[in-house]
């Protein structure tokens, strides 16, 4: 092989890993041993014996087309256009105080006919909750935990006792107690432990039901589950560290120090984009990812649905809660929501506590 | 060497497998560099059925893991011959001569340990729907198709002696580990496109009209692009097509398509949507 080619294959490479393919030395090494067997007479050849070493998801395929035209094509490799993974990296969420200033900007809170004036509608049950059934929400929070904490797996540990004889570890020992199988060994069910990330909507149309399920979740956090938190409206924020170990009014008190006004538009897509390209690995086939929001959402709602979409399949469930379930004759209209609805797996009401007792069946099943 | 993928199609043909330049070409790597090969895409688009036709194709065996939630190392590596264990230690009760049951006699190999002590021509190993099995597996497997060696305790460290073809397959319904991924070759296949899927059909289908496969093809290639819950698969088409021919069906006339519907969506709200498209005359396009 010319140490031109080389040259070329290595440079493509660098350019595939600077637009987020997880391409390494060894892939590069690969692909030099497929265009020896695979020949390099022709191009449609080569492209698709790269494309099958240097690539793992056909989402890098676009990328991968696009660049393997400028690196196979002209000599002049040109100007690197931005790259889209990249961008959506860099697209964190932003800092909390930057989150005011963004509200400010145009990105004013879209009025949605109703919605505030449900929610004068109902402030007097909230405040009725805030006051006397706050034990309730917590023994709740604290029941589901435990459920979630003790879930069995499909998995066998050994165990002293349990349903089944360990029959490989039984005959191990076997032969010195005299051939008789008089010293059983079980196994049991491993636990599993399921995780629960959830992403709570706190744009201004939720304020009150935020609240509440923040909340919620923070009584969740403190017991045993595992439960990463998250708030959103215009940008994203983790506020796992936030509600741990305190004390829930000087967690609340910090989140709004940090985010005066939780308002603003609802870019519910956007937030959720970021969320899978930053934390994403927080999912994976045991998680239960729950999504608080009134899907109010005044973002594009072709990425909100790619974005479900993703999420949905690398979780376990993905379970959205939506307040406004609860009021009786809601259709869920907002183009949000109808962009949402088909990736879901549990669609459910969170506005009482009785819908959140109900939660413990979508969190545990 | 480089009429070799050509040549491979040709093959894959004559087994009766409508493959595409991109099917050969990444079997053709898989084969040369010996490295695992993923294969994703939707259900029913022939995923499995490549490594069957691999396994035709060199000549070899085929062994088959197929993944589920929680299986281990007894079900996909070995697990000891237990009854066959408890009547060795028995008959050497009653004099026969000693025998250490924890020989290679008494080992059951599962698929894993079958592809890689399978002595003569290497076998092609297919790890079916990976995605369906748990992480902790997956990591396992990981191992297992780095270094194609097992240890089993009471005998010893087996090897492979000649690395096996590896075929995985995934309908994504999770993310696979980027681990596992680096380590594989990729082939991503999509829904065929109209004459490539009508080759299939002619191909697996023989007794079905030029006309009719014609027909079945265009309708199910339109039932894609319509947003149904359970998107027919290429198994779907053949499974159609060889209903239709056992009704002795010519071609698609609405009553057919009414009756057979079935055969290609398996979903009751997909079902009542496409009816309710057909009553109104909206499908199938371009037919009396």
């Amino acid at each position: 092989m010319s140490a031109d080619l080389v040259a070329r294959l290595v440079s493509f490479c660098r350019a595939l890993r600077a637009r987020g393919l997880p391409v390494t030395t060894s892939h590069a090494v690969d692909a030099a041993r497929a265009l020896r067997c695979a020949g390099i007479g022709d191009r449609r050849l080569v492209h698709l014996s790269l494309r099958c070493v240097l690539t793992s998801r056909p989402e890098e395929f676009p990328v991968f087309d696009e660049l393997f035209e400028t690196a196979f094509l002209r000599c002049d490799p040109g100007p690197r256009p931005a790259g889209e993974i990249r961008r959506v990296a860099r697209e964190g969420a932003p800092a909390l105080t930057s989150w005011s200033a963004q509200a400010d900007g145009d990105e004013e809170p879209e009025q949605v006919p109703g919605a505030s004036d449900r929610a004068a509608r109902e402030k007097k049950d909230l405040a009725a909750l805030e006051a006397d059934d706050i034990d309730e929400l917590d023994r709740i929070a604290a029941r589901i935990a435990r459920r979630l904490a003790a879930r069995p797996s499909r998995r066998w540990k050994p165990g002293r006792k349990g349903a089944r004889v360990d029959l490989r570890r039984t005959m191990r020992r076997a032969p010195a107690n005299g051939a008789e199988l008089l010293d059983l060994r079980f196994r049991v069910r491993k636990t599993r432990k399921t995780r629960i990330v959830a992403l709570c909507d706190v744009s201004g149309s939720m304020d009150l039901y935020s609240r509440l399920l923040l909340r919620f979740l923070h009584a969740l956090q403190g017991s045993a589950a595992r439960v990463e938190s998250f708030v959103f409206s215009t940008g994203l924020v983790r506020v796992t560290p936030l509600l741990r170990g305190r004390e829930y009014a000087a967690a609340l008190r910090e989140l709004s120090a940090g985010a005066h006004g939780f308002s603003g538009g609802t870019r519910i897509g956007e937030c959720l984009s970021s969320f899978n390209a930053q934390w994403g690995r927080l999912v994976d086939a045991r998680t239960v990812v729950v999504i608080l929001s009134d899907g109010w959402d005044t973002g594009e709602p072709s990425l909100l649905s790619a974005e479900m979409e993703a999420l949905k399949m690398r979780s376990r469930r993905l379970v959205w809660l939506n307040p406004l379930l609860g009021s009786p004759g809601y259709q869920p209209l907002a183009l949000g929501m109808q962009a949402a609805l088909p990736h879901l797996s549990v669609f459910a009401p969170a506005h009482d506590l009785e819908s959140l007792r109900a939660l413990e069946r979508h969190l545990v099943a | 060497m480089i009429d070799e993928i050509p040549r491979l199609l040709q093959r894959l043909d004559e087994e009766a497998y409508v493959a595409d330049p991109a099917i050969a070409t990444s079997l053709h790597l898989a084969i040369q560099l010996r490295k695992p090969l993923l294969v994703e895409g939707h259900a029913g688009v022939g995923k499995t059925e490549i490594a069957k036709v691999l396994a035709r194709v060199l000549g070899t065996d085929l062994i088959r893991l197929q993944c589920y939630e929680g299986l281990d190392t007894s079900t996909a590596l070995y697990e000891w011959n237990y009854p066959r264990q408890l009547l060795q230690i028995r008959r050497q009760e009653s004099g026969a001569a000693e025998t250490d049951i924890f020989g290679e006699g008494f080992l059951l190999k599962r698929p894993l340990l079958q592809a890689i002590a399978h002595g003569g021509r290497a076998p092609v190993l297919l790890v079916d729907e990976i995605d369906r099995s748990d992480e902790e597996f997956e990591a396992f497997l990981l191992e297992v198709l780095s270094d194609f060696q097992v240890t089993v305790p009471e005998i010893g460290t087996i090897r492979a002696t000649e690395r096996p073809h590896v075929i995985l397959t995934s309908n994504r319904s999770r993310e696979l580990s980027d681990a596992l991924r680096r380590r594989c070759l990729y082939l991503w296949i999509d829904y065929p496109p109209f004459e490539k899927e009508l080759s299939i059909v002619r191909r697996k289908v023989p007794g079905a009209s030029d006309e009719l496969a014609a027909q079945i093809v265009a309708l199910v290639q339109q039932l894609r692009r319509a947003r149904l819950s359970k998107v027919p698969g290429v198994s779907e088409t053949l499974d159609w097509a060889a209903a239709l021919v056992t009704l002795h069906s010519a071609h698609l006339s609405r009553d057919v398509i009414e009756a057979t519907l079935g055969c290609v969506l398996k979903d009751e709200g997909d079902l009542r949507k496409v009816r309710g498209e057909i009553e109104a005359g909206r499908l199938p396009l371009g037919a009396a």
